[in-house]
């Protein structure tokens, strides 16, 4: 079932928005003038992904830098390890490690953005 | 996280970085893919796709300088070679990137200015 997450209006090209529908958190982002939901927070350490940038299709967590395919929810690179004192010495560790986004089915229905959240 | 996504990504994150550079990726297909794969490994073991071909130090300064693409670090030394070190990208003008040599660091004599 599609609801509505947002007007086009609200979202220009590279833009994000973080909306709470029916109790799912997910980022609704436009690429190049198509729409992409995924969920909400970073599996790493929870942080609200539409304060990070997107750069194409590619979402950069703004903690710290792990990348997600908005297209297809795929983590690209995991959380980059602190600098300079390397707090985790190996990047691999399971405090760094994160898991890709969930991905909504998104309809745009005259000027209004719908996603299904139900879907699984 | 599988390697072709990888691969992917970072063609399409280093592509308008390097044009704007002068640079493009090596027409050699086969020698682009066997190197964004070892990147793509590196950011995989270490968070950051380290070129393939440069030593990593106990600097961290240093080793933020081989961060591919590398090339504003080491811009006259590659314009001289008309390719980076590792062979990842080259001048927009080259057409057989097999011609082009490596200088190793300590052959290249920078200009005075």
């Amino acid at each position: 079932m599609f609801i509505e997450a947002a007007k086009v209006s609200d979202l220009a090209p590279g833009g994000m928005l973080g909306v709470k529908l029916n109790g799912a958190e997910l980022v609704i982002c436009n690429y190049d003038g198509k729409f992409y939901a995924v969920s909400r927070k970073c599996g790493h350490a929870g942080a609200y992904l539409e304060r990070g940038t997107l750069t194409g299709y590619i979402l950069t967590c703004p903690l710290h830098y792990a990348q997600f395919d908005i297209i297809t929810g795929e983590a690209l690179s995991g959380p980059v390890p602190e600098a300079p004192a390397v707090k985790y010495p190996d990047p691999a560790a399971p405090d760094l490690a994160t898991r890709g986004l969930r991905t909504y089915p998104v309809r745009i229905e005259g000027d209004t953005i719908t996603v299904d959240v139900y879907s699984v | 996280m599988n390697v072709e996504a990888g691969k992917k990504a970072l063609r399409f994150q280093f592509a308008p970085l390097v044009d704007k550079l002068g640079y493009k990726f090596n027409p050699a297909e086969e020698d682009v893919e066997f190197l964004l794969e070892a990147e793509v490994t590196f950011q995989r073991q270490y968070g950051i796709p380290y070129c393939p071909c440069q030593a990593r130090t106990r600097d961290r300064a240093g080793n933020m300088k081989i961060v591919c693409p590398c090339i504003p670090f080491h811009r006259e030394h590659y314009d001289a070679m008309k390719r980076c070190w590792c062979g990842l990208f080259v001048h927009k003008d080259v057409t057989d990137p097999s011609a082009l040599k490596q200088i190793p660091p300590d052959k290249f004599v920078k200009s005075e200015s």
